[in-house]
């Protein structure tokens, strides 16, 4: 069994209730479960009729949820580099680093770094509590970004790693043959140079992050039986193919909404394609989630992972 | 003797700095061009440069004091790389 189940998919195809009813049928299978849900717009609090924070709220025995908030992650983030900034750079205190700090909230990479860093989170200081986490994710713009920025990144830390490397061999070579020149004063050696261990560092926690999303997680994309919603999802299957993250499943929601002509692309038949009716009395209680036809997802659940077992 | 046998080794113990610190002119400039790119990669992003992610930049920026002002130092003659190279050989 993977230890992550993450639904992704176009906005308004029913992630988060299909979470929800996943979260619930493991949680009610005896699996301990935390259903987190990291899109901006959350409504998981709704679904389960709970209301939901930023830590794990008890929704009823075995199952757990919260609702990731992505804004005071940002600012938590910006306010270590900022405090860091301000010890390294204290004689530029006239400098404004406050409204520069600012700024980088509407830096491009900063939301889906974000996302990022509360999974990590939740992967680290949370996961050990439960047997399972779902991520509700926030609709494929987004999603598909932060799933690849770990690889991306990684391209990125690897290539200044090597030119670090050889910053760190000149200067080694300048001090062996000239020890009073002003280089051997600077760090020479990789086990000192804060510059090098912070890119490790960065390297092995962004390494961590994509192992998590392409070996030890379920990946299921819902779509709905229309056209859009199928092209969505054979792009999110074509990015996610080019860092190797694997589609497990494809949940097709709200079958029986239309009588409109519609198939599955014959390049998503390789998946395993489960059918959700639609409720047309709509959901309201929490009981309701559990008329949802998971029991086949869940098995396909618990059979996957590594080892295929439960 | 001995106040002239310690001028001799004071000169020859010149010499040899005068010759390293020529050995290593070459290298201390390729290593400055090297800490200036490195330093122009990670803050490219903020000049409209392709960088990394900023929040990568964001991290590493509190330990590049010396790369920063190796990079501001550079800029004072971006316009004459080639006499500054010129210079190092003792090209006149």
């Amino acid at each position: 069994m993977h230890s992550n189940a993450f639904f992704l998919g176009k906005g308004g195809v029913g992630k988060t209730t299909l979470s929800a009813a996943f979260g619930l049928a493991l949680a009610r299978s005896g699996k301990k479960v935390l259903v987190a849900s990291l899109d901006p717009a959350h409504n998981l609090g709704d679904v389960y009729r709970t209301v939901l924070r930023d830590t794990p709220v008890p929704v009823e025995p075995n199952l757990d949820a919260l609702e990731v908030d992505l804004a005071a992650w940002v600012d938590k983030y910006l306010e270590e580099s900022r405090t860091e900034m301000k010890t390294t750079y204290s004689y530029a205190g006239t400098l404004n680093l406050d409204s520069f700090f600012d700024i980088m909230k509407y830096s491009p990479g900063t939301e889906e770094y974000a996302v990022l860093w509360a999974i990590e989170h939740i992967h680290c200081d949370l996961a050990a509590g439960y047997d399972v986490v779902v991520f509700d994710t926030p609709p494929t713009a987004l999603s598909l970004r932060f799933l690849a920025m770990p690889a991306i990144s990684n391209l990125w830390v690897a290539e200044l790693t090597k030119l670090r490397e050889r910053i760190l061999d000149r200067r080694t070579s300048i001090t062996r043959i000239n020890p009073e020149s002003a280089v051997a004063a600077s760090c020479v050696d990789k086990d000192d140079d804060k510059v090098y261990g912070r890119l490790g560092s960065i390297r092995k926690r962004l390494s961590a992050l994509q192992n998590l999303f392409s070996k030890e997680s379920y990946v299921a994309v819902v779509l709905n039986p229309d056209h859009l919603s199928v092209s969505e999802a054979l792009r999110i299957q074509e990015e996610l193919g080019k860092i190797d993250i694997p589609l497990s499943g494809l949940c097709v929601n709200k079958r029986g909404v239309s009588k409109a002509d519609w198939s599955l692309d014959k390049r998503l038949a390789g998946i395993r394609a489960f059918d959700f009716t639609f409720r047309t009395g709509g959901l309201h209680e929490r009981e309701d989630l559990r008329t949802i036809e998971t029991e086949a997802l869940v098995a396909d659940f618990l059979a996957s992972g590594p080892k295929g077992r439960a | 003797m001995n106040k002239i046998l310690r001028k001799v080794k004071r000169a020859w113990q010149i010499m040899g700095q005068v010759n390293r610190e020529r050995a290593v002119g070459m290298l201390e400039f390729e290593l400055k061009e090297l800490e200036n790119i490195f330093t122009l990669l990670i803050l490219g992003g903020f000049v409209g440069m392709p960088s990394p992610p900023a929040p990568i930049a964001i991290e590493l920026l509190p330990l590049l004091e010396r790369e920063m002002a190796v990079m501001l130092n550079r800029s004072d003659f971006a316009q004459d790389p080639v006499g500054a190279l010129m210079g190092i050989l003792e090209v006149d």
